[in-house]
């Protein structure tokens, strides 16, 4: 929303600076972007008359210029415009001026003649002939009239007006209007609003003889005036109006067409004027669009509406799409003669969804959407009327059509006094609430325990309901000033805080892993089908089951990924790229599974990436390891060969508990580095957080420290190559013995030389003791012996001598 | 007699002086006390005396032995400290070389303990951590919270679509309707999460990230117990000297709204780059909560009333770091997650 200060001042008296109406507006709920005078950027230029000119010795086109800037000392400059003339009041840039394009002017040396500045052209300023005549001639810019010497030029050409962009919140409707912005404006300066009051123009003629209204679909147009205006004289608008258009960044066309914008800019209500005689018979239709109906809108567009959108047309054919844009065949050319002056109600939503379907939107669309209120709609008819008589843009036909199908009765609401101070925790006498409402519009009044509002028409946000107290509230509040609202602790039960036993195992996750080396990465969710298929995943793989974007960025961010990989694997690929040097990496994030019709599956999952020379398949089952160790979850996890396709075959495994697969980790296959262009070997885990918790919380015991000494024994066996260790400590751990064994270590397994090809040497050592005595020999022997039988008759090993 | 005694004596301290080291201490232990020592040597000839002058000499030669004895045992202590102080000479390091890491260190995302400051912070207030999911129902995500379809407002949070009742959440609120639907009340919930907006990514925007939602809900609970509670979390995240201002602003969820500013913990509130000369940085979003959604959630929201806000995490990330692109935060780039 653009305020220009020159409007403003119109109803309300200018009494801070910009900073300051800044400040007030935001402690009323206004945000002020900033603010811009019309020639910001231009600096340091200011009036001079040419009190000498003579022509340069050494030059053709060079003239030496005596100015008189008003100093005490005239200056000299040189110039190579031909049009200027001894006693032209001129802009002077001055030495460090200023100027567009980024020009910053210094004193030069111009064939031996220093010049201490610069004459402008209107274009070195950025004026246009609208904005100064003369400007866009191509030399100096003459100044017409007496001018102070020394004024700066902003002044002398009248450009001095600032605008200030204020954000609007989508509650506030009615300030995306200078009407409204002003009145709370004049509220936050503690000024009075002086309200504009409307000349109605009764006009002569009725104005049924030339038009009629038939609104076909009420819900969608709710309300629909019309006025007539004859005799037009179409030509541009008056130059102050023209001046007010382009300061809020609109673009002057003619005086009816300026007129309806002036008024949307003004009272926040969109207009639109027909060229009557395109109108067959002066009829307006407002019905819904026909099926394979085509309205060509003004910006020379054929657009394909459909039965949803609502059309303004006529008896035979659509003349503009309603509340969006007005069609071309109706427009306002400069051979009109005669105008039908549209102000209506339009429901926003239904706007709304037309602008989506078109891909249009246009500034009166955006007010719709936002929503504009019927009683609004017959305030910017008279005030569009209004003008055209000002402007002596036609003759006005008397009466206006006005089909209301709108509750445009007053509403009064009771609101609970008490309530509010207490929602606000403050003590505001209800005659105080009254006061504040009034400066901003809100008839209110005391009565007993509650407070009557009449609600303002234009005050659309104010609810006849629930909301009601809770509305009054947020006024009383905002003008009461939230800073002078003091601070309180709450009171009523006291809590305990908890952070959920999901939470805390999460940051413990979290800080093993960084205890661990790796640096934490967040990537986002996104994904394509390129990254499946560069994953090798098959045709029916649950990874393909993703969540669809219905509006995606695009096909490569069009998915919701269901593995942290291919975030993981674009952030190694650019830290490769940056060569940053770290090899170790966790992501904890979600992933989704598609559902079909409820809520995706929800995944939180554990990332781990390790790359580089340092690093393994064993270094990354390690990390894992001592990750479940933290939570004594190392026994419980098995390891089996297997797990998804973008695992290089051979090198990847499976996590489960008991039947639940919890896990899966393993070197990335060779292929999918190569599509995301990674050098190197890259090992991945990834570990569902939610199941692996599920198995935390086993409560820990103590067993009493052995008194009696341990023994430790290695043993060797050859095995087949295809026995896994995890075989191996199973037949272990299963062969029932007298004495306890604790430890077993797997510390070397070795192929090659003296082992028969096809078989692996297994290096493992034992530590062996018993709870009441020290082991002696027999006991130990008796023990190894057990367990080489064992391992003997369940996986064929051999003794390895 | 006891002039031999006594040049034995005088001789073995002024030995003892110069003796060095350990072998040459116990030779001269040896020599003196040993059994053909010098003093043992003396005693031998108390054979030849009278009785009398051998008591005088025995007392007087266990005497000589007795201080020579303790004199040679200071000795020894007093070299075997010096010959450790030579060790340890030996062994003196350059202490100030560098440690060795047998595992380099690791390192949270600075979003990770942001994020904790600002939860455990809100935990020591009574809060208790809640979730909900990411892909939600747009009922919850808007209808519930006071936003049914066609709301203007919705267009305040461009939305990711699933289809046409499953969107990407486009802030933690949704689960202020699952919480307000499932939990007893009175609580006060804290509910951290991923969200999502159509945002093209910029310096100061990321199409995913970070918020926190509060909620309370009580009897009596009013927009000044909601600025308090802010107060104190602000104080006790970013410090006691940081100042805060809370103005009005719109959220269709909350009634009255307010957007929260701390004082710019860059530039102390004089005013500069990162808070844009105005001195003031905004942190959140919070309110009193509408009673609409209150009612669409199944509580009297005259019988029961709440506050609710939102702080994005990624912003304050940024701001306590002075971060200066939210796109650093998730290109995951080692050389920056490196140095929180």
């Amino acid at each position: 929303m653009k305020l220009p200060l020159s409007w403003l001042k119109d109803y309300v008296e200018w009494n801070v600076t910009p900073d300051e109406f800044v400040e007030k507006l935001m402690w009323r709920g206004f945000e002020c972007a900033g603010y811009e005078g019309e020639m910001d950027g231009i600096t340091n230029v200011v009036v001079g008359k040419i009190v000498a000119l003579r022509k340069h010795e050494d030059s053709d086109h060079l003239q030496i210029c005596t100015i008189d800037v008003g100093a005490e000392e005239p200056l000299c400059i040189v110039t190579g415009a031909t049009n200027v003339f001894e006693g032209a009041l001129v802009p002077v840039a001055m030495d460090g001026a200023h100027l567009t394009e980024g020009i910053v002017i210094k004193p030069t040396v111009m064939r031996g003649v220093k010049s201490y500045g610069m004459l402008c052209s209107g274009h070195e300023l950025g004026l246009s002939e609208a904005d100064y005549p003369g400007a866009e001639f191509n030399g100096i810019m003459i100044l017409h009239g007496e001018h102070p010497l020394g004024q700066s030029i902003q002044e002398a050409v009248g450009m001095d007006d600032i605008v200030f962009d204020i954000e609007l919140t989508p509650n506030r409707a009615d300030c995306q209007s200078i009407i409204g912005m002003c009145r709370e404006a004049a509220a936050a300066l503690g000024q009075r609003f002086k309200e504009p009051t409307i000349r109605h123009i009764e006009g002569e003629g009725d104005i049924h003889d030339y038009a009629s209204v038939t609104v076909e679909n009420t819900e969608l147009c709710p309300r629909y005036t019309a006025r007539v205006v004859t005799d037009l004289n179409i030509e541009p608008s008056p130059a102050w109006m023209q001046k007010r258009l382009r300061a809020v960044g609109m673009r002057p066309i003619n005086n009816i067409v300026d007129i309806t914008n002036y008024v949307l800019v003004e009272y926040g209500h969109p207009m639109h004027a027909f060229d009557l005689a395109c109108v067959k018979d002066g009829n307006i239709v407002v019905r819904n669009a026909y099926e394979n109906e085509i309205v060509t809108t003004l910006d020379g567009k054929e657009r394909a509406v459909t039965p949803d959108m609502l059309l303004i047309a006529d008896p035979e054919k659509g003349v503009g799409i309603a509340g969006v844009m007005g069609g071309l065949n109706s427009e306002i050319t400069a051979d009109t003669k005669a105008t039908l002056f549209e102000a209506a109600a339009f429901k926003g939503s239904s706007i709304r969804a037309t602008t989506r379907k078109l891909h249009h939107v246009t500034d009166a669309a955006a007010r719709f959407i936002k929503g504009v209120e019927p009683v609004n709609a017959m305030l910017a008819e008279e005030r569009a009327i209004e003008l055209v008589d000002e402007l002596h843009a036609g003759k006005v036909i008397g009466g206006t059509i006005d089909v209301c199908n709108a509750d445009i009765s007053e509403h009064i609401i009771y609101t609970d006094i008490a309530h509010i101070n207490r929602i606000l925790h403050t003590e505001i006498a209800g005659e105080d609430m009254a006061k504040m409402l009034a400066t901003i519009n809100i008839d209110a009044k005391a009565a007993g325990d509650k407070l009557k509002v009449r609600i303002p028409h234009f005050r659309t946000d104010i609810e006849d309901g629930l909301e009601a107290d809770w509305d009054i509230a947020e006024e009383v509040a905002r003008l009461y000033g939230y800073y002078n609202i003091k601070p309180s602790l709450m009171y009523g039960d006291t809590f305990a805080g908890k952070l959920g036993a999901d939470y805390v195992f999460e940051d413990k996750v979290k800080d093993e892993m960084a205890a661990q080396g790796c640096y934490e990465m967040y990537n986002y969710n996104f994904t394509g089908p390129a990254a499946l298929d560069a994953l090798l995943l098959d045709k029916d793989s649950e990874k393909r089951q993703c969540v669809k974007i219905l509006n995606p960025f695009g096909e490569d961010q069009s998915l919701m990924r269901t593995t942290l990989i291919m975030g993981m694997l674009d952030s190694l690929k650019r830290n490769q790229g940056r060569k940053t040097g770290h090899d170790r990496f966790f992501e904890v994030g979600n992933v989704h599974f598609d559902n079909n019709d409820s809520l995706p599956e929800e995944r939180k999952m554990l990332g781990l990436l390790f790359s580089g020379e340092n690093e393994s398949y064993f270094t990354l089952k390690g990390a894992v390891e001592q990750l479940l160790e933290k939570f004594n979850l190392f026994g419980k996890v098995e390891f089996a060969a297997g797990g998804s396709e973008f695992y290089q075959p051979g090198r990847k495994a499976v996590m489960s508990i008991g039947k639940e697969q919890v896990g899966e980790l393993g070197a990335v296959h060779p292929n999918v580095l190569k599509s995301w262009g990674i050098d190197g070997r890259v090992y991945f885990a990834e570990i569902d957080m939610n199941k692996l918790f599920a198995h935390t919380g086993a409560k820990r015991t103590y067993k009493p420290i052995s008194k009696f000494p341990k023994v430790a024994r290695d043993l060797a066996i050859v095995v087949d190559n295809k026995v896994t260790a995890a075989e191996v400590s199973r037949v272990i751990s299963q062969t029932k013995l007298k004495v306890i064994l604790d430890d077993v270590e797997l510390f070397d397994v070795y192929r090659g030389v003296g082992i028969p090809e096809g078989k692996k040497s297994m290096a493992y050592s034992f530590t062996l003791r018993s709870e009441d005595h020290t082991l002696v020999d027999e006991e130990i022997q008796a023990a190894v012996g057990s367990i080489i039988r064992a391992l003997e008759t369940r996986l064929k090993a051999e003794l390895r001598s | 007699m006891n002039e031999a005694l006594e040049k034995i004596r005088q001789e073995a301290l002024a030995r003892l002086q110069e003796v060095r080291e350990e072998k040459e201490l116990e030779e001269l232990n040896s020599s003196v006390l040993g059994r053909s020592g010098s003093l043992t040597g003396i005693l031998r000839t108390m054979g030849q005396l009278d009785k009398e002058q051998r008591a005088k000499l025995g007392q007087a030669s266990n005497a000589v032995k007795k201080e020579l004895e303790q004199a040679i045992a200071e000795r020894r202590a007093k070299i075997a400290q010096l010959m450790q102080q030579k060790a340890f000479e030996k062994e003196t390091l350059d202490v100030t070389e560098p440690g060795i890491r047998r595992q380099p260190s690791g390192r949270l995302h600075p979003m990770t303990q942001t994020y904790r400051e600002i939860r455990d912070a809100l935990i020591g207030m009574g809060f208790t951590t809640f979730h909900g999911p990411e892909v939600e129902y747009d009922d919850f995500n808007f209808t519930k919270l006071n936003l049914p379809k066609d709301h203007p407002a919705r267009d305040m949070q461009d939305t990711f679509y699933v289809n046409d009742k499953v969107v990407l959440r486009t802030h933690t609120s949704p689960c202020e309707a699952r919480a307000l639907m499932t939990v007893k009340p009175p609580f006060r919930l804290v509910i951290p999460g991923r969200v999502f907006r159509v945002d093209e990514v910029d310096a100061s925007h990321s199409p995913v990230f970070m918020q926190m939602e509060g909620l309370v809900v009580d009897k009596n609970i009013s927009f000044a117990d909601l600025k308090g509670t802010l107060d104190e979390f602000v104080h006790t995240v970013f410090g006691p000297d940081v100042k805060t201002r809370m103005r009005p602003s719109y959220f269709p969820f909350t009634e009255p709204s307010a957007e929260v500013d701390i004082s710019c913990t860059i530039c102390g509130g004089k005013g500069c780059r990162v808070c844009k000369g105005t001195g003031w940085l905004e942190i959140l979003g919070c309110g009193v909560t509408n009673p609409h959604e209150l009612e669409n959630c199944g509580l009297d929201p005259h019988e029961w009333s709440a506050f609710a806000f939102g702080i994005g995490v990624d912003r304050v990330t940024s701001l306590k770091y002075g971060i200066n692109d939210i796109r650093l935060e998730y290109e995951n780039d080692a050389r920056f997650l490196g140095q929180f």
